[in-house]
């Protein structure tokens, strides 16, 4: 029993490390309907962000975190100015983004890959190994509160569903569209940085870490479903336990365990392609 | 980096019709640069050390370094540009299989190579070229010395860990292999993937099965320090055992309180004579402290000084004589270990050359263990 506890807390801070980038794919596909790639990048610089304020200059960690947080927040709305906004105003659709964004992903790569040392780097915790898992749940799950009271109690947030259900209807009611594409690019980039930044103790800040974790995020949002924001937590969740569950009580060689999820991903794309949640009417 | 520039400068700045010409083929930019920068920069600080005392045979030593990233088509081309420059010796600080293809070159061009670091076993046995030696100790060396110094622990029952990279599996084969055939029982073989986020149902998995101690063959570092966080965070007691991956200094910052009482394969005594003067020596000189992988580079160069000045000749064939007569104490191996090649063996990192060391807090620490006995 204590065993399972253990794992179950374990896979639960996974899971909120999936469901955060999940999360940062959603605030960027709902307004837009651009696949922001780069999301795992992104969670890359935040994760050296903090190797370079907390582990180098050894900042208070609160301090370091927030200055991490707000230079994501630039990088969004940065990016969103660069590679989004220039080709949404030629109309060119949802895809030319999308590619310009791939572009992001490996320029973002390769300057940090020169930057740094090749090795893996540290980053410290927020408090202690011990206590990472609790402090990363309890931030995802600040964030997701945050994000649900935006979506359902803000004017802004209904803005955003306003423009996610019809780009052309909301321009109509007078939404500022660019405004809510730069606010949901800078938002998306804030909570990917977060994921890197709080699951960094754990991985290392690496040069290649990003890919593995826009990955997870992924596929973390297509079984949770793009409708609403609990599903990327949910689907987070789900994802980590799958995996976890599988690799410790599963009588398969560790080996093939890591398939289990994607065998996951593959049925609930088949049965259920909408995710698991639906959209509200 | 400016270091670097500025031997390079000094290396190259003295050069003249009367320098002797050494190849060099490094990794800057691919997978093996955390591994050939700093032997690089070891031949480096040996090849301003020999000129300093005067160079080989009263000429200069002069480094043509090029850098292949590791890519095996890349560096049989620079192994031919180096020897139409007029180099006289080869020294190959790249990965295996890169060195494995600059042998094409080198065999047909009749201009002696060396790789001071690579530990592929088929270096020296799938070619037979007379102009080649390999002086890294051998991947059978590395699992023999661990698993002799397990044998003195009488374990019966052990765990193995791995990660799913290449090299990670390859390894771990190996050790399972050699466990096996000893008659120690493995009682849990878990695999880490590569991205993953944590190692917590491994090392569940493990404890469950309640081993007398873990052996670890993964070389992503990110990976092993997610097995180590695991192990800390469980609080289990059993000892591990790890491939040579953990003599790689950077566990030190990485893997900091995580990793104290790990015992490791290395190829470095830092109690051995040889070693204290080498570190003092390139403390002074470079004002920063070498690690093992720095001796690999300073032996490699050495090792063709020695042979250059015994040879009493820059005659590509006197240096090939005469590398293969070597016998030389260098930085790396145990205490009293001589490159030879007895036998044309081209391989000449003694069998019984390793030592197993164990991390001290987050030092790599002393020796516990000593050969394949």
């Amino acid at each position: 029993m204590q065993d399972f506890l253990e794992l179950a807390v374990s896979a639960t801070a996974s899971g909120c490390v999936y469901g955060l980038i999940a999360l940062a794919y959603l605030l960027m596909i709902r307004p837009t309907g651009i696949i922001n790639f780069a999301v795992g990048e992104w969670a890359m610089v935040g994760a050296f962000g903090g190797h370079l304020l907390l582990s180098r200059y050894e900042w208070p960690y609160w301090l370091g975190m927030l200055a991490v947080l707000a230079f994501m927040a630039v990088v969004g709305w940065v990016t969103e100015r660069i590679a989004v906004r220039p080709l949404m105003e030629r109309g060119t659709g949802v895809l030319a983004p999308i590619l310009a964004l791939l572009g992001v992903l490996v320029i973002t790569r390769e300057i940090i890959s020169v930057s740094f040392p090749p090795d893996p780097l540290p980053v410290p915790y927020a408090f202690e190994l011990q206590d990472q898992k609790y402090f990363i749940i309890a931030m995802t799950a600040l964030v997701f509160a945050g994000a649900w009271l935006f979506f359902e109690k803000t004017v802004l947030g209904r803005a955003f569903e306003a423009v996610a259900l019809n780009r052309r209807a909301a321009a109509l009611m007078g939404i500022n569209l660019s405004r809510v594409t730069a606010f949901s690019f800078a938002a998306g980039a804030t909570v990917a940085g977060l994921g890197g930044l709080l699951v960094a103790p754990n991985i290392s800040a690496h040069y290649l870490m990003g890919v593995p974790l826009a990955i997870q995020g992924f596929t973390a949002l297509v079984i949770g479903g793009v409708g609403r924001v609990e599903g990327a937590l949910i689907g987070g969740l789900l994802l980590a336990f799958a995996e976890q569950l599988t690799i410790r009580y599963a009588p398969i060689p560790s080996g093939f365990a890591q398939g289990v999820p994607l065998l996951f991903l593959m049925v609930f794309l088949i049965v259920r392609p909408t995710g698991l949640l639906r959209t509200r009417a | 980096m400016k270091k670097i520039i500025f031997a390079l400068l000094l290396a190259t700045g003295t050069a003249n019709a009367q320098t002797i010409k050494i190849g060099v083929i490094t990794d800057r930019v691919g997978v093996s640069k955390p591994y050939s920068e700093p032997a690089t920069e070891g031949v480096i600080f040996g090849a301003d050390e020999i000129n300093r005392k005067g160079g080989v045979l009263g000429r200069k030593i002069e480094l043509l370094i090029e850098d292949d990233q590791s890519r095996p088509d890349i560096s049989a081309a620079l192994a031919r540009k180096l020897v139409d420059q007029g180099v006289v010796f080869i020294l190959s600080v790249s990965l295996s299989p890169a060195t494995q293809q600059q042998q094409t070159v080198t065999m047909e061009a009749k201009t002696p190579q060396m790789t001071p670091m690579n530990s592929a076993d088929y270096l020296t046995t799938q070619l037979q070229n007379p102009y080649f030696w390999q002086t890294g100790p051998l991947g059978s060396t590395q699992i023999a010395t661990l698993l002799a110094h397990a044998r003195s622990k009488n374990f019966k029952r052990v765990a193995l860990i791995t990660d799913n990279s290449d090299l990670g599996q390859a390894i771990g084969k190996a050790f399972k292999g050699t466990l096996e055939k000893a008659g120690i029982q493995i009682v849990a073989d878990e695999v880490v993937a590569r991205g993953a986020t944590t190692a917590m149902p491994q090392m569940q998995k493990i404890r469950a099965a309640n081993p007398e101690a873990m052996f670890l063959a993964g070389v992503l570092t990110a990976e092993n320090v997610l097995i180590f966080r695991a192990y800390k965070e469980l609080g289990v007691k059993f000892p591990i055992h790890s491939s040579y991956n953990l003599s790689v200094p950077i566990y030190e910052s990485v893997a900091k309180g995580l990793i104290d009482g790990i015992t490791f394969v290395d190829a470095y005594d830092p109690d051995k004579p040889e070693v204290k003067a080498f570190v003092a020596a390139y403390k002074k000189g470079t004002g920063k402290d070498p690690q093992n992988l720095h001796g690999y580079g300073y032996d490699g160069i050495n090792l063709i000084a020695d042979a250059i000045r015994r040879a009493g000749s820059t005659d590509k064939e006197k240096i090939r004589e005469a590398m293969q007569k070597t016998s030389y104490a260098g930085v790396m191996g145990k205490k009293g270990m001589k490159y030879t090649f007895p036998e044309g063996k081209r391989a000449g990192f003694d069998t019984d050359g390793m030592v197993v060391r164990v991390y001290e807090k987050d030092k790599q620490g002393r020796v516990v263990h000593v050969g394949q006995k």
